[in-house]
């Protein structure tokens, strides 16, 4: 658990609600409410006040479709960051959402003169009160939100499925959307008149409305007391707009279709684009910088590789040289016996040579392993199952691209082992990538099993098991040695050298068939590492 | 069985002592006369390049190595065929174009039967 903390708290700085904004942000949002505050002063004081509009029919269908898929995929944005971050905060915002879209639904549903000249359901009044109850229910999770903020940072770290928290919350706020749709509609003879007719708003509007309005005004305060991040701010400036936007839809002319109500409409679907335009924007800021991120890794992994691919490179140098020289001698050497009359002398001569180049090449070996052996001072004590893990993930663009299912068995109660972790490191990623090419090439199901278990009592085992073409049982062993490779383009060093590191780790590294096919490698490591073992 | 000499005058070219050992019985097993040299500076000052059939040379080596010796060898005996060994898979990207047939290029290890016959195919020069 402590180990994952800073992992954890890095990944937080990536996530959109916890982004802090720029200074470019806070001076657009400060234009917006500017602009907005500017609109409503030349609506209610100035000229605009005076300009006649026309109902025009069409335009509530098309602005409830607007705010109806704006709000939805705001909410199911939210919904799907929850289900990253687990805030519960989130979860509030996005269930906010969530209800201001569904509220919309009865809303329309009654608007005068869309389904109907009195609307499809519900009384004159229903309309306005769902206006109401949708306008005090967005602010009302805002303040459940910046509340429940403080609260994320012991909340955060809560396990279980965020699916079931999702659902519960989708539930609940269609039900609270039920019942209000019931109220208004089924009710709508019980509500104070807040409307005189299908057109006009009455003396009582602004007496139910402003208290609404005061609503969003305390969402503001209380979110402007904790505002912190990039959703905060342009939450402020949402609740900026519903807190202009009520006043606006009175003065100076309460009735539907006025140039303030065009306006109001205007500014709501404003409201409701602004969180997801910013969440739209971050989520593509954010993709670039994963992708950065990835070739990035990947770049550091082909670096890492490639220094691998070099010391293999000049070890099979070194190893060549005297093989060179014993086949070419060998070669020579039977020259000398398959004559007519050999030439016993020369022919002894070379076998001579030939064992003097055998001990170089052994020679060869032998520093390759102690190439291995001599940084003791890296030694640290490992968890196998995290060294699988960060090889997996290394690998997971590859695994990903060849389709290749990962199932990773680890046994959690594993000893810490000793050792080299970009040695340990190295053989696992090799054996990934072996086992890669393996299954490359083959049709079935590929799957890749990484798996950890205790082995004679202190020791631990892994074991990378493919479905690949597996190893016929005669190569199991010469698969280990240098220079033997079945790959076109390998130098043949690759399992020599895990071999040569697990050996200086004082293990064991071996195949043996999987099955139905495939092969399994396994190695050990031993928990009190290996100068305890005499090494 | 090949106890007609073909006799060839053989220059050799290698840094690494084992391996121009081992290249020296080899071609004396099947009766050439070689010349070891370490370094392609040394056969060059010996001053025998006109009396040679063919070179055999490893591209890899400290100070000179094949490619040059190739081309100062080539101004001095273009006809002359040449052998080069190469342990560097990687180097063999680097080889000049083959279009002319007295060359040869031998990657380590290598089939010293490949290499005789190689070797056997070369007529015999201006010592024979």
């Amino acid at each position: 658990m402590l180990k994952t903390a800073p992992i954890v708290q890095e990944a937080q700085d990536l996530i959109l609600s916890n982004l802090s904004p720029g200074p470019v942000q806070k001076r657009l949002a400060l234009y917006v409410v500017l602009g907005i505050l500017a609109v409503f002063l030349l609506i209610t004081l100035g000229p605009l006040g005076e300009v006649q509009t026309k109902p025009v029919s069409a335009f509530v269908p098309a602005y409830f479709m607007a705010m109806f898929v704006c709000d939805t995929i705001t909410a199911i944005l939210l919904f799907a960051q929850f289900s990253v971050v687990r805030s519960r905060a989130i979860l509030i915002i996005a269930s906010g959402y969530l209800y201001t879209g569904l509220v919309l639904v009865p809303w329309i549903l009654t608007f005068p003169g869309v389904f109907g000249p009195q609307g499809l359901l519900g009384g004159t009044q229903s309309t306005s009160w769902l206006y109401f109850f949708q306008h005090a229910g967005l602010p009302l999770f805002v303040i459940g939100y910046a509340l429940s903020k403080e609260m994320d940072s012991e909340n955060r770290a809560r396990h279980g499925a965020p699916r079931g928290a999702i659902a519960t919350c989708v539930g609940l706020t269609a039900a609270l959307v039920t019942a209000v749709a019931i109220f208004c509609i089924g009710g709508h003879a019980l509500l104070p008149r807040v409307v005189l007719d299908s057109l006009h708003l009455g003396p009582l509007w602004p007496y139910a409305a402003a208290p609404v309005a005061l609503l969003s005004f305390a969402a503001l305060i209380v979110l402007w007391a904790r505002r912190r991040s990039m959703l905060d701010l342009w939450l402020i400036v949402v609740m900026c707009l519903y807190t202009i936007e009520i006043p606006l839809s009175y003065y100076p002319n309460p009735v539907r279709f006025s140039v303030g109500w065009y306006t109001v409409r205007v500014i709501g679907f404003m409201s409701s684009c602004l969180v997801l335009i910013v969440l739209l924007y971050e989520i593509e800021a954010l993709y670039a910088r994963l992708l950065r991120a990835i070739h990035a890794e990947r770049r550091e992994r082909v670096a890492r590789l490639m220094t691998g691919d070099a010391v293999a490179a000049s070890i099979a140098h070194e190893v060549k040289q005297p093989l060179t020289a014993m086949t070419t001698t060998a070669s020579a050497g039977f020259r000398f016996l398959d004559r007519l009359s050999p030439n016993l002398d020369r022919a002894k001569e070379a076998f001579e040579q030939i064992v003097a180049d055998g001990h170089r090449a052994a020679a060869v070996v032998g520093s390759m392993r102690a190439m291995f052996r001599n940084d003791i001072r890296n030694r640290s004590m490992l968890d196998v199952n995290e060294l699988i893990r960060e090889a997996l993930m290394l690998e997971s663009t590859d695994l990903m691209r060849h389709k290749i299912l990962v199932q990773a068995a680890p046994n959690d109660r594993l000893p810490a082992v000793q050792g080299d972790r970009i040695q340990l490191q190295q053989v696992l990623i090799n054996l990934i990538t072996n086992a890669i090419d393996a299954m490359a090439s083959t049709d079935e199901p590929r799957v890749l099993c990484v798996s950890s278990d205790a082995y004679e009592g202190d020791g631990v085992i892994v074991s990378v098991a493919d479905t690949g073409v597996g190893v016929s049982s005669q190569d199991s062993e010469r698969i280990f040695s240098p220079l033997f490779t079945t790959k076109s383009d390998g130098m043949g060093m690759g399992l020599s050298i895990c071999r040569a590191i697990i050996d200086a780790h004082q293990g064991r590294l071996w195949v043996s068939p999987n099955s139905p096919q495939g092969a399994i490698f396994q190695f050990t490591l031993r928990a009190n590492g290996p100068e305890a073992a005499g090494a | 069985m090949h106890d007609c000499p073909p006799g060839l005058n053989i220059a050799l070219v290698d840094d690494d002592q084992r391996v121009l050992e081992s290249l020296k019985n080899l071609l004396e097993s099947a009766d050439h006369a070689v010349r070891p040299f370490a370094s392609a500076a040394a056969l060059l000052a010996s001053g025998c390049l006109p009396q040679i059939d063919c070179l055999i040379s490893d591209i890899g080596m400290p100070g000179m190595d094949g490619f040059e010796l190739l081309r100062a060898v080539q101004t001095v005996r273009p006809e002359l065929p040449i052998i080069l060994i190469t342990g560097h898979l990687d180097l063999l990207d680097q080889v000049p174009p083959v279009g002319m047939s007295q060359y040869r290029l031998f990657k380590k290890p290598f089939d010293g039967e490949e290499l005789l016959a190689a070797v056997g195919k070369i007529d015999g020069g201006p010592g024979t």
